[in-house]
């Protein structure tokens, strides 16, 4: 009895392997992807405004210019991201003067906390929520049901679907960031050099669809370029070091270059290079906070370092959300004013861009403090 | 046994108390604590918790312990998406299918247990991380989503005024009180955990029972995995990770003891209701999320040092 369904387990796990083998898999997620085209420089922008597809809060009142209380639920609280990204909401809701906001949330990147979280707060009564989604379906449900309590919401750094928010400030486009990244990488191992992968883990939203879009791209542009393998490494400096670590020394000289794609992964890797004395023989490219990047900056060890500014990016979405509970920021509009950012552009229906990501090198890394 | 019926007792009042206490408090912080809709919604977000801690408390009143029941949600969560999507079964039989396999995740952990006589601690331990590692290899970090609108049912609305997963928690805590307090098999239970040398000699199906309470766990793992699912419209492999330590801390605040022997199912009720409302009370009266955590864990510990306290005096 019992050894038959251990063996039903076993056959039910396998087909459910199977059926989800069909295809091989980089680590990107299965969207759609849209490459840039080549030869342009810089990545984002171009983008039209398109048709507007966010949802509306029902019955939101009229809070034009008063004081209005707002709170900021990012994916988790306590790490340098966000932190920085918390700051420029702090920084905004301080310049605007009639805005309290705070931050809170869960202290793991968990969604139903984070949720949890989100729906206390619709309860205890504030005028505008912003967040940074864990999961961009499965906090949907309960955004709807804040603006079908008339509450505004906009979210920052990781969407949700688009219905279930007014809008959402897109920090880079994600075929902006996979060109940088790709186009980078190309010119610091070559054409047909080889690459892999260190990411958070195969479930967050937005890593997954970088690595798809520089997929797209480095097929449509760089075909040559070999990709070895993505490896996970959940935005742990250890594990992220040794995941490294094991790449250099699984694939020897075969491996010219290592992305990494998160704040984590990108000076992990690059330690890990330095470790090894690999320094100029494996080119490190990858998202990461200036300040964590700059001794290996310095030691000529990273060329180039890819990111945006997340205290912007929350500057960004305080002023975004002030503007649609003011009513100034409808449905169609092309721009949105962000206080010292100036005239935002507004993207794909209710998408607004921050702007091109920065890439930071030896000349310019100093002069950032984040 | 009457005396340590009392103390059970004593102990539930001392828990009913409290929980009058804090939600007194607590309406007094915020306005928006005492309203039908917010109870009604913290019934919604409580009841996977919920759900889990009825076959965990027969599970430590025997002086066991199942900490795989996060991984065993995870599991049955991304079963549930891919029986659906990738397998094509109707998505009633999806449900029903996912809901089994927790069942026999649950039957895996009794027989590593019983057969193989490894401690539940480092038996589930073990199931803890195979199970999330095979959720996630399952899974292969895609989503499964895109669920018709008749199964939000389950989770997202009401049936008769009330979140429908409230009654299902309902109805299955009555049973399970019923189980444990009324029947030969609530008695056995309570056996094991007394003595499980002394229930052996004395003919009770030990591991039979044992098989019993663990797939037990594993099934109901699985039906608020399901729940959880409709709830949140999507499936993820990372999901009801950490469920484990929510739902022995409401146990364990219940009254019912680690070491086993004690425990009821009202009182599980009360610990539970006491740390949603805490969680809840407390965001809405403007407390951060750490402060939160923090005074849930003091709680837990002044709940069970009175316990002791009191019942060290009735000892004598």
């Amino acid at each position: 009895m019992y050894r038959t369904m251990v063996l039903a387990l076993g056959l039910t796990l396998g087909t459910g392997t199977i059926a989800l083998a069909d295809s091989p898999w980089t680590g990107g997620d299965n969207l759609p992807t849209s490459p840039l085209a080549c030869d342009s420089s810089g990545g984002g922008g171009g983008a039209a405004a398109g048709n507007y597809d966010g949802g509306q809060p029902t019955g939101a009142p009229d809070l034009k210019g008063k004081p209005v209380k707002v709170v900021d639920v990012p994916k988790l609280i306590g790490i340098g991201y966000f932190n920085a990204t918390s700051k420029g909401i702090a920084d905004a809701a301080k310049e605007l003067g009639n805005v309290d906001a705070k931050t809170d949330g869960p202290t793991q990147a968990n969604i139903d906390q984070q949720i949890t979280f989100i729906d206390n707060y619709i309860t205890s009564g504030v005028n505008g929520i912003l967040f940074s989604a864990n999961d961009p379906v499965a906090i949907a449900p309960v955004l709807k049901k804040a603006l079908s309590k008339g509450i505004h919401v906009v979210g920052y750094d990781a969407n949700s679907q688009p219905d279930a928010r007014e809008w959402f400030v897109n920090q880079a486009q994600f075929n902006g960031i996979g060109k940088a990244m790709v186009d980078d990488m190309a010119k610091e191992i070559g054409e047909d050099g080889a690459f892999a992968i260190v990411t958070s883990t195969f479930t967050t939203p937005n890593q997954a669809r970088w690595i798809s879009e520089m997929a797209a791209y480095q097929a449509k542009c760089h075909p040559k370029m070999k990709w070895l393998e993505t490896v996970e490494a959940q935005e742990d400096n250890n594990l992220s070091f040794n995941q490294a670590t094991t790449l250099i020394n699984k694939y020897g000289d075969d491996l010219k270059g290592i992305f990494g794609m998160t704040s984590v992964a990108t000076p992990a890797s690059a330690e890990a290079v330095t470790q090894a004395n690999k320094c100029g023989k494996i080119a490190v490219v990858g998202l990461a906070t200036p300040n964590a990047m700059k001794p290996y900056v310095a030691k000529d060890c990273v060329k180039s370092v890819v990111l945006w500014n997340p205290v912007d990016l929350g500057y960004a979405a305080m002023y975004v959300l002030r503007a649609a509970i003011d009513g100034d920021l409808k449905p169609g509009a092309t721009s949105v004013k962000a206080g010292k950012l100036g005239e935002l552009q507004i993207i794909n229906g209710s998408e607004v861009l921050l702007g091109a990501p920065t890439t930071f090198t030896k000349d310019n890394i100093n002069d950032f403090d984040f | 046994m009457t005396a340590a019926l009392d103390r059970v007792l004593r102990h539930e009042s001392i828990l009913g108390l409290l929980l009058i206490a804090t939600l007194a408090v607590l309406a007094g912080q915020s306005e928006a604590f005492f309203t039908a809709d917010n109870l009604l919604n913290q019934g919604r977000l409580m009841a996977e918790v919920g759900l889990v801690t009825l076959p965990m408390t027969f599970v430590i009143i025997t002086g066991g312990i199942d900490l795989s029941v996060g991984s065993i949600f995870g599991l049955c969560c991304i079963l549930l998406g891919v029986f659906w999507q990738k397998v094509g079964m109707p998505l009633p039989v999806a449900m029903v299918a996912a809901i089994l396999m927790g069942g026999v995740a649950g039957l895996g952990n009794g027989i590593i247990i019983t057969r193989f006589k490894v401690p539940p601690l480092i038996a589930t331990l073990a199931t803890l991380a195979l199970y999330r590692g095979l959720a996630e290899g399952i899974a292969q970090a895609r989503s499964v989503r895109g669920y018709p609108d008749w199964f939000f049912q389950l989770g997202q609305y009401d049936f008769l005024g009330a979140p429908t997963q409230l009654w299902i928690l309902i109805a299955l805590f009555i049973a399970a009180a019923f189980v444990l307090g009324m029947t030969t098999f609530g008695r056995t239970i309570y056996a094991i955990g007394s003595n499980e040398v002394a229930a052996r000699f004395s003919g009770l199906k030990v591991d039979r029972a044992k098989l019993v309470i663990y797939g037990t766990s594993g099934l109901i793992s699985g039906l608020a995995a399901v729940i959880f699912v409709s709830r949140v419209s999507t499936t993820r492999s990372d999901m009801g990770t950490g469920l484990e330590l929510d739902v022995i801390t409401a146990v364990v605040l219940g009254g019912t003891s680690i070491f086993g022997g004690r425990g009821t199912i009202i009182g599980t009720g009360l610990g539970l209701i006491l740390m949603q409302a805490l969680k809840n009370g407390l965001a809405l009266a403007g407390v951060k999320g750490d402060g939160t955590i923090v005074v849930i864990g003091a709680v837990l510990i002044a709940a069970i040092l009175i316990g002791n306290l009191l019942s060290r005096n009735g000892d004598g």
